[in-house]
């Protein structure tokens, strides 16, 4: 099947509730992050829910944002690594082959999200924690680069399930981890090459959508739809990085 | 592609890169790299099937539906069950948690009897035997549970009256008020749900709704077609508080207020729809009896409320011109001596925006179609209730505590003597998963199985507006030596030679599924053969009837509560913060503070993670000379506890907001002795009509340490955070 997987987050529909995070932990084998862990500034969040403040006392405001890997068609990450170790699927994902990655970090370093993270020890559960471990997702070991992979477990398995049973892989047949728990629907996945999917439709269909930090040409399949505000002093276009406005 | 393989082609060629970007992965299938193991080797292949139980959680979030992927018979993965109407296949953070209950480190592996300082194991026959000689021997027993219903309400039930035990159920004060503000207000003692979809407006007075108000979850779905529905027109939402909470975050607008002023900017919006012609006078004077609004006109009580006058018509504006629209209160609104009042007033502008029972509005629910055979869940005792059992614990009039699911020794506040009183107990018996700081006094533990281990059938409060009963099924087996507290007090009744109506809980679930079957309407509908019934029912999650809805809905509120002001301890000049413990969306009220992916879940606001904290206002702050990390010591009439600072650019200047959840001495080594519990230093106020504990009715004085620590947060863990630039981007058309 010849799919683009992309995802679009609609800003008006999340409440930063972190449904998605902990969904994503529990799908994916995300190790505990502990105390300790935060300290280091080492935690692990495939997807993450950023705040940001606006204004002053009493006229502020807080915004969430979730935050997955952006899987951009021209991901930066790809092309430092020296090993191949991360590479763009024909599906569009941008994807870590774990036994291949040498840590070199270089990928984490060229990502403007910052959306992949490394293990600097070996992940730790307690004994009895590891009966929930997901057994189609690996482990990732100490050395290693990790990421969001768009839940390629759940693709994969209903890909051959429906190659089995000789049909299309429906739209809304599977879903991410984190898109499937959001209790608002904030988060929406599927084909943005299918222009019936609801994801490429939710796409096209407005004017709210913009991708992250756009102007880096890195073209995200992580799409966002604008957060609205309808009292916003100043509607916010989006800054990019060197701090001029799109 | 095996690591030699790969190995291989990069030798093959100097120019790999060329290879691999180049031509199609080097002749590779580049299906192959999506497996995220090679799976050649047979190590890697895991070998069984997915089975997707349905089961619910009715503990969580207010009861929802949910399915669990089991694999070769362990629970892996909690999704929401796309069936069940309450939450049509979503959750939130703590469902998805809950499968670290069940594969807990510490939990309690079986049953045990107290030897000394420590407990050893017993088996079940020796543990079951001696707590049926206790019952047999107490004069006095006492039954403590969470809010129950349905098959385990019937069974706890029996228990009590056969036993002669007294029946107490615990659960946070607020959800006291709010029961008795709903039995006033709408004549009914169950929570409300709430047609976001439909709904031009909603404005909260403190309930943190999408997050930990009563049905979080539930409210959430709605709230996602409340913004972006597809009923063409996106709905506003106002949020009234003294804190930016999880919830008014997405607010359009956040109103600040004077804690315990809510009823008061209640009856000032009542006033300006009257005024300015959303609604008639003689509709308010049906709604709000005797009170008279002339005597809350914005302009005259504004600066009482901490809000402008104009902010307080614009509320009135907001659910007056939008209605159907919607108005709910909760929290620490609740939290008051004049709680009672805060949360009626503000529940009675439903009925002038006619959004009671309407589409779009509030909705009653009918309850339980049979409460004799299937009890609607049962409400959780006062402060005022607490305290007379208390004394009577003092007096050593009780002599057998069984206490469940419930943790008043970490809940009710020192000044509420609870541990002194637990120490004049000849006997406690504790049936929870885990040490908790009850259970630590207990002699006898008697573990229950977690909820993913369970049989249940229990009405979820609030349901979705109709007739709901969810199924609970044992997905996995016990995963220690532990068992159903259903199961427990029916073998020790039957011990004690007590009479009994079922053998087993799951005897109790499959005989009030009869009961359902019986009842001739609803899903399933197919009522011919009880098995077929029974399984469809367990399958689909449960029963529902959505044809069952609150037929009338009263014309106005019964007995509406008199206005009343909030009475603080402590007096203003030498304390001068008002002191807000707030439930937050991890560990609610610290039911969840031992699972670790919740203690490492960042608060939503602060992004703080496995700790306590106050929220200090930028001004207040720098005025004390503190910032993140300094430690203060917050000091109330009735004790202190010593937190770092958050400084908070929502924080209001006299507020000092401090999350509850932490500060366990028990709960696994997940919770325990990590940060302070805020509700230890509460005042023992109550509010003055329903008897529950006014947590937020306490003045506090800051004051700094000179200690500091490592704050630890989610915020600036990124070496280039994005926080400099602004990422969220925002538009005025909707």
């Amino acid at each position: 099947m010849s799919a683009r997987w992309g995802m679009v987050i609609d800003l008006d529909r999340c409440t930063g509730c972190q449904a998605c995070v902990v969904a994503c932990q529990a799908e994916n084998n995300i190790p505990i992050n502990t105390e300790d862990i935060f300290h280091q500034r080492r935690a692990i969040e495939w997807i993450r829910v950023e705040r940001y403040w606006e204004g002053e006392y009493p006229n502020v405001k807080a915004r969430y944002i979730p935050i997955p890997c952006m899987h951009c068609a021209q991901a930066p990450c790809e092309s430092v690594c020296p090993v191949y170790a991360t590479y763009q699927t024909t599906q569009g994902i941008n994807m870590q082959i774990y036994n291949r990655c040498i840590g070199t970090r270089y990928c984490a370093v060229n990502c403007p999200w910052h959306v992949r993270f490394f293990n600097y020890w070996e992940p730790k559960w307690p004994e009895s924690l590891k009966h929930q471990l997901n057994p189609h997702v690996s482990v990732r070991s100490r050395g290693v680069m990790e990421k969001c992979t768009f839940c390629v477990q759940r693709i994969v398995r209903t890909e051959q399930e429906a190659q089995v049973e000789g049909r299309e892989v429906e739209d809304g047949e599977f879903t991410t981890a984190c898109a499937q728990a959001c209790p608002t629907d904030a988060i929406v996945f599927g084909d943005l090459d299918d222009p019936d999917s609801r994801v490429a439709q939710m796409a096209s269909d407005t004017d709210r959508g913009y991708q992250l930090l756009s102007g880096l040409g890195t073209d995200p399949a992580v799409l966002y739809l604008k957060k609205i505000d309808p009292d916003a002093t100043d509607e916010i276009d989006g800054i990019g990085p060197d701090g001029t406005r799109d | 592609m095996r690591r030699r393989d790969f190995l291989k082609l990069l030798t093959v060629s100097t120019t790999g890169a060329v290879l691999f970007t180049g031509c199609k992965l080097g002749g590779y299938d580049d299906r192959e790299f999506q497996k995220q193991s090679p799976v050649e080797h047979p190590a890697d292949l895991p070998f069984g099937r997915d089975n997707w139980y349905a089961t619910a959680f009715p503990a969580v979030g207010g009861g929802i539906g949910t399915i669990v992927r089991v694999f070769e018979g362990r629970a892996k993965k909690v999704e929401g069950n796309p069936d069940f109407p309450l939450n049509m296949g979503k959750t939130g953070p703590r469902a998805q948690a809950i499968v670290q209950e069940v594969y807990h480190p510490d939990r309690i592996d079986g049953p045990m009897r107290r030897n000394g300082n420590s407990f050893e194991r017993i088996s079940w026959s020796d543990a079951t035997a001696e707590v049926a000689q206790l019952v047999q021997n107490a004069s006095n027993p006492l039954l403590v549970t969470e809010p129950i219903s349905g098959a385990i309400a019937r069974i706890a039930g029996e228990f009590a009256e056969e036993s002669g035990a007294q029946h107490l159920v615990y659960e946070p004060d607020e959800f006291v008020v709010l029961r008795e503000a709903m039995r006033r207000v709408f004549g009914t003692d169950r929570f409300p749900a709430l047609d976001l979809p439909n709904a031009g407006a909603v404005v909260s007075f403190g309930a943190d709704f999408l997050h930990n108000w009563i049905s979080p979850v539930q409210f959430s779905v709605g709230y996602g077609e409340f913004r972006q529905g597809g009923n063409g027109s996106r709905g506003s939402y106002f949020h009234v508080g003294p804190r930016l909470s999880d919830s008014a975050a997405s607010a359009d607008r956040w109103y600040p207020n004077t804690p315990g002023t809510e009823g008061m900017i209640a009856l000032s919006v009542a006033y300006t729809m009257v005024e300015e012609g959303m609604a008639t006078e003689e509709r308010a004077e049906e709604v709000f009896g005797g009170i008279s609004l002339d005597d809350y006109v914005p302009e005259d009580i504004a600066d009482q409320t901490g809000l402008t006058a104009d902010q307080i018509r614009d509320i009135a504006r907001e659910l007056g011109r939008n209605a159907p629209s919607i108005a709910i209160a909760g929290g620490s609104a609740a939290a008051h001596t004049n709680g009672l009042f805060n949360l009626a007033a503000v529940f009675a502008l439903n009925y002038l925006t006619e959004s009671v029972n309407t589409e779009g509005g509030l909705l009653l629910n009918p309850g339980s179609p049979d409460p004799d055979v299937i009890p609607n869940r049962i409400g959780g005792a006062s402060y005022q209730e607490w305290d007379q059992i208390i004394e009577e614990m003092l007096a050593g009039d009780i002599d057998l505590l069984m206490v469940h699911k419930a943790n008043p020794a970490f809940g009710l506040p020192e000044a509420s003597r609870f541990h002194d009183g637990l120490d004049q107990v000849s006997t406690v018996v504790s049936f929870s998963s885990f040490m908790d700081e009850t259970t630590r006094h207990a002699d006898l533990i008697l573990p229950d199985n977690t909820t993913l281990e369970q049989w249940g059938l229990d009405l979820p409060d609030p349901a979705p507006g109709f007739q709901l009963i969810s199924v609970q099924q044992p997905v996995v087996e016990p995963f220690v030596s532990s068992r159903n507290f259903g199961d427990s007090l029916i073998r020790i009744a039957n011990e004690a030679g007590l009479s009994y109506s079922w053998s087993s809980v799951q005897d109790a679930v499959r005989s009030l599924g009869g009961a359902l079957a019986e009842v001739g309407r609803g899903l399933p509908d197919d009522n011919d053969d009880p098995r077929e019934f029974f399984l469809a029912m367990q399958t689909q999650g449960g029963w529902w009837d959505e044809e069952s809805r609150m037929e009338e809905a009263p014309s106005g509120p019964e007995d509406m509560p008199s206005p009343s002001e909030a009475q603080f301890s402590g007096d203003e000049s030498e304390y001068d913060f008002y002191f807000l413990p707030f439930p937050t969306n991890s560990w609610e009220y610290g039911e969840t503070a031992n699972l670790p992916w919740l203690q490492g879940l960042p608060d939503p606001i602060t992004t703080a993670v496995w700790t306590t904290w106050v929220e200090l206002n930028m001004d207040t702050a720098e005025e004390m000379g503190v910032q993140l990390g300094d430690m203060v010591r917050i000091e109330s009439p009735s004790g202190s506890i010593e937190v770092p600072v958050y400084v908070n650019p929502a924080a209001p200047p006299n507020v000092a907001a401090v999350p509850i959840g932490q500060g366990h001495t028990e709960y696994t080594h997940y919770a325990e002795d990590r940060g302070a519990n805020p509700i230890e230093i509460v005042a023992a106020q109550t509010d003055g009509e329903t008897g529950a504990l006014a947590w937020a009715a306490t003045r506090v004085r800051l004051e700094p340490t000179g200690e500091r620590i490592r704050f630890p947060r989610f915020e600036r863990q990124l070496p280039f955070q994005l926080e400099d630039n602004p990422v969220v981007q925002v538009t005025r058309d909707a």
